[in-house]
């Protein structure tokens, strides 16, 4: 879009929507961690993707949305296209929460449930499929794409301007990726301030975004079995895997501990946070909560259900494991010195089949 | 129109007090160090506006003096176009349509730099003609008038006040605090000789990404002002000027910033339309002398040797060359 026409777009405030509920509230944990705690975090990227696409024409009043999500970003999607009047069709799978189900149902939503996965390329590629599908059978319909859309890692500019009005400089930013969003946006406008910001990205083992082969996990909100292009990997000084069991109990510990009350990427977030503001205690750590824990009531927040946990132990590693390279994560927690670098540099570096060349040569 | 509101009070002003016309009317304004943070910034309502902060200069400045006489207007020196043009809208708008003058504009701002010469002129002469005829004109008068004079205008005429100001429509978009934190400020000039036609340039045309990075940098600049951080401030101002090197490039912008990393300031400003790159130390730090002595033999060596040393909080004043 080009600068004129972003300086004319309709305002976004005379559209309802809920800029209350978009930014966190930002939470002292320890003397040099704070917590940034969303109730939705995807609806600021959602209202902003919505908002540039209703400014150029892409999304016209009344039109129709369709996206392919079984998250928190449908959730987003449904209820601002409840107020400003828009059709959603939302893509999912079986595994979609049968609380959200009904909550997307209630908010209006077409749900497009793809039923079996594709023996290749899994229930990924049979929901794009489906989406192809239904943004063809309904023209001039609006896809937000959240995966490429490059305004979804602008909306965290918000997020960024209350860091930097609320906490001054800071040295430290941790938070979970999934589709690139918030992590790439908010820390490549915090180093524009200042260079030096460390910055470290959680994913879970088994998901694909920093180099691990793709397999089933049971922590979701984080990770992907795509690498989704809005993810900036150069942004990225340290990478750590989180598994669902120490995730989950982080989560409870972030409850019993801070009295905050998040979803299982907030434990994720928290254990890796707390432990680098633990070996850095002068430097000012600031740690992204993406949601809250009412849809984890029965699960996180249930102790039978975590003693039932594959592998669980009810025991908190104190530290990660440092890996050498992504292919070596193991299970549970781990971490890899990034350094800033591609995907592509760091998958080089990380194939056995070329190190044993380089060590050979 | 703004004009006819303005035109309207000073009627009334000028109709309760009596002519209060004097034989000469007297106007002055500081000149600037270009900005701390130019961009494009929201209002309260969400619209996009261009805007900017300014970083103050209080060692250069423009005067005005008008003698209201009937007939022609006449300006020395005759190119002054635009404060000239600022006199006959500001006669205007005081209802004054048939009243002309003499009006003498003399400056000590260096021109084509980025330092507000042209707006001082401007607001010096506007201050001038007020003054002749005993209107006391608000700084958003001021400011509404300065920019039909001259399409766009530096904030001068709110003075030392830490504003964000949207520079084409001469409007507070926010105001941020009495003053910024004191600086001390060691003034290059990195296109000596050639200057820019500050008036006559397009506006930075910021992609989707800068339009949202200012976001950030306005948050960082609303606390460096409300808790007197001089670090931050000097984050922002880096910052800004990265945005903008790549709209209005200064020669040697690299050197320049790894002279002032290196040398412990606490950042860069510049010029967002001008040749002036402002490093910025911390008066209050004792190591200050120490740095700027560093920085000055460092610029010297690469041909850039500062022209001006001042602090934005005090009138001392050395001039380097």
């Amino acid at each position: 879009m080009s600068l004129e026409m972003t300086m004319s777009q309709p305002l976004s405030r005379e559209s309802r929507g809920f800029p209350d509920y978009e930014l966190p509230r930002l939470v002292r944990l320890t003397d040099n961690l704070h917590g940034a705690a969303f109730f939705l975090m995807k609806l600021l990227p959602a209202r902003h993707m919505l908002d540039r696409a209703a400014a150029d024409g892409r999304l016209k009043p009344g039109g129709t949305i369709c996206e392919t999500t079984s998250g928190t970003f449908g959730l987003a999607l449904a209820m601002l296209a409840a107020v400003r009047g828009y059709k959603l069709i939302l893509v999912s799978d079986p595994a979609i929460d049968e609380h959200l189900h009904k909550r997307l149902l209630e908010l209006g939503v077409t749900l497009e449930i793809v039923e079996k996965p594709y023996e290749i390329g899994g229930f990924q590629t049979a929901r794009l499929d489906r989406l192809r599908a239904a943004l063809e059978a309904n023209p001039g319909s609006f896809c937000p794409s959240q995966y490429g859309n490059a305004d979804n890692p602008r909306a965290y500019a918000e997020v960024a301007e209350q860091i930097a009005e609320r906490l001054g400089h800071v040295d430290c930013l941790v938070g979970t990726v999934g589709s690139g969003g918030s992590m790439s946006g908010i820390a490549r406008f915090l180093r524009h301030l200042n260079p030096d910001l460390h910055v470290i990205g959680v994913d879970t083992p088994n998901s694909v975004v920093f180099g691990q082969p793709d397999g089933k996990r049971l922590l979701r909100g984080l990770g992907n079995s795509l690498v989704p292009p809005n993810v900036d990997h150069r942004q990225f000084d340290e990478i750590h895997w989180v598994g669902a069991a120490e995730a989950f109990l982080a989560t409870r510990r972030l409850h019993q501990h801070h009295a905050l009350y998040q979803g299982g990427t907030s434990g994720a977030a928290y254990l890796v946070a707390d432990w680098w503001a633990r070996t850095h205690p002068d430097r000012k750590v600031v740690t992204l909560f993406p949601d809250e824990g009412h849809r984890y009531v029965a699960t996180i927040y249930n102790d039978d259900w975590l003693a039932a946990l594959p592998g669980w132990t009810g025991v908190l590693p104190e530290a990660p494991q440092p890996v050498a390279h992504p292919s070596d994560v193991r299970p549970s927690w781990s971490s890899y010195r990034w350094d800033r670098q591609t995907l592509d540099e760091v998958l080089a570096a990380a194939n056995p089949a070329a190190r044993d060349l380089a060590e050979a040569a | 129109m703004p004009g006819d509101v303005i035109s309207r009070f000073a009627s009334v002003r000028l109709g309760t007090r009596g002519n209060q016309r004097k034989e000469h009317g007297f106007g002055q304004v500081n000149g600037h160090h270009g900005e701390i943070l130019q961009g494009i910034f929201p209002d309260d309502a969400g619209r996009l506006h261009r805007g900017l902060v300014t970083l103050p200069c209080n060692i250069v400045s423009s005067t005005a003096v008008f003698r209201p006489a009937p007939g022609n207007l006449v300006t020395v020196p005759d190119d002054k176009l635009k404060a000239a043009e600022a006199a006959r809208l500001t006669l205007d708008s005081l209802g004054l349509h048939d009243q002309g003058g003499h009006l003498t504009v003399e400056s000590t701002i260096p021109v084509g730099l980025g330092m507000g010469s042209s707006t001082a002129d401007v607001v010096a002469a506007i201050r001038a003609v007020a003054h002749a005829h005993g209107a006391a004109l608000a700084a958003d008068e001021v400011a509404r008038l300065a920019v039909r004079a001259e399409t766009a205008s530096d904030s001068i005429m709110h003075g030392d006040l830490a504003i964000l100001f949207a520079q084409r429509e001469g409007i507070v978009l926010e105001h941020l605090g009495p003053a910024l934190p004191p600086l001390e400020v060691l003034s290059v000039n990195t296109a000596p000789g050639t200057g820019v036609d500050t008036v006559k340039q397009p506006p930075a045309d910021y992609d989707d990404w800068e339009v949202q990075a200012f976001r950030p940098l306005r948050g960082m600049l609303r606390r460096a002002i409300r808790t007197g951080d001089a670090a931050l401030l000097g984050r922002v101002a880096t910052a800004s000027a990265r945005i903008s090197q790549r709209h209005l490039p200064k020669p040697a912008f690299e050197e320049i910033n790894a002279i002032a990393a290196s040398a412990g300031a606490l950042g860069i400003q510049v010029a967002h339309s001008g040749t002036v790159v402002g490093l910025l130390f911390d008066p209050r730090n004792p190591a200050t002398a120490r740095r700027v002595a560093e920085a000055t033999s460092r610029l010297d060596t690469i041909g850039l040797p500062p022209a001006l040393h001042f602090r934005t909080d005090a009138v001392e004043v050395r001039h380097v060359a």
